[in-house]
């Protein structure tokens, strides 16, 4: 059993299939709930979808570090990568109560990434874009989660 | 990057069901099947998603554009059969809100009918 992996990619869309059944294994070999890998697969899609499709123009040798940890009662995702400097946390939020033809298309995979974490960090120091985000492996998801499981029993 | 998707019809409505992962490399593919339908004059669509077990944000745009483009064509997109986790990720985007999503295809054909 490893608590930790580490691997650095050049963003592409076809990177994110590998990654996520690299995160796959990690989880299995981890005994991590499912749906808490499913979290950390759709923010892989997400930010790496972002990266690839706005990060990276003009940037000579682009790279994304993704690393998943097991830290005490945590699952942390840590992604650094040198494109432009981008801070999720700053993002303007969708509406997400518009009606459908109302509705906009994009800034939703943020939206959904940044609910069910526990906690988001962010920092840019060496010219390097540095995401955390952080999952209660003890809780069922976050508070929005929390009131559907409840919902559903 | 293709995706797998199967097709069945009920009495008036035609039923998709995408296979496995629904994410960024493949949503293009699945916009252009649903879309191929639409233009082919289909007004009722049910998505199954028994057979999904992921689906990013960029496969849920390909639902948001077939629910504008059948809405304005009078017609009706109903979801059905989601996983409890994908189903909270619908929820927590609203979508529940614009998207009937019901638990089992029968429910979702009187829903669209």
């Amino acid at each position: 059993m490893m608590d930790e992996f580490h691997v650095t990619l050049s963003p592409r869309l076809s990177a994110v299939r590998s990654l996520s059944r690299m995160v796959e294994e990690f989880g299995d070999a981890n005994r991590l709930p499912h749906p808490k890998i499913y979290m950390i697969n759709l923010a892989l899609d997400e930010l790496i979808t972002n990266s690839v499709t706005y990060g990276f123009d003009g940037v000579a040798n682009p790279r994304i570090e993704v690393t998943v940890r097991i830290e005490g009662d945590a699952l942390v995702l840590t992604t650094v990568d040198n494109g432009r400097r981008f801070d999720p946390t700053e993002a303007k939020e969708p509406d997400v109560d518009a009606p459908v033809d109302r509705r906009p298309i994009g800034g939703l995979g943020l939206h959904i990434i940044k609910t069910f974490a526990d906690r988001v960090a962010y920092e840019f120091e060496n010219g390097r874009n540095r995401l955390t985000l952080e999952h209660d492996l003890s809780s069922s998801g976050s508070g929005e989660r929390r009131r559907s499981d409840e919902e559903h029993r | 990057m293709n995706i797998e998707v199967a097709e069945e019809r009920t009495d008036d409505a035609l039923v998709l069901l995408p296979v496995g992962r629904l994410d960024s490399s493949n949503a293009r593919a699945f916009e252009s099947i649903v879309m191929e339908r639409i233009g082919g004059g289909e007004r009722r669509l049910i998505v199954d998603f028994s057979r999904l077990d992921f689906i990013s944000s960029a496969g849920m745009r390909v639902l948001l554009i077939a629910a504008k483009a059948l809405k304005t064509a009078d017609g009706s997109l109903v979801l059905c059969a989601m996983k409890n986790h994908i189903q909270e990720v619908f929820r927590i985007s609203g979508f529940d809100r614009i998207i009937p999503i019901t638990e089992t295809r029968e429910a979702s054909a009187n829903n669209s009918a």
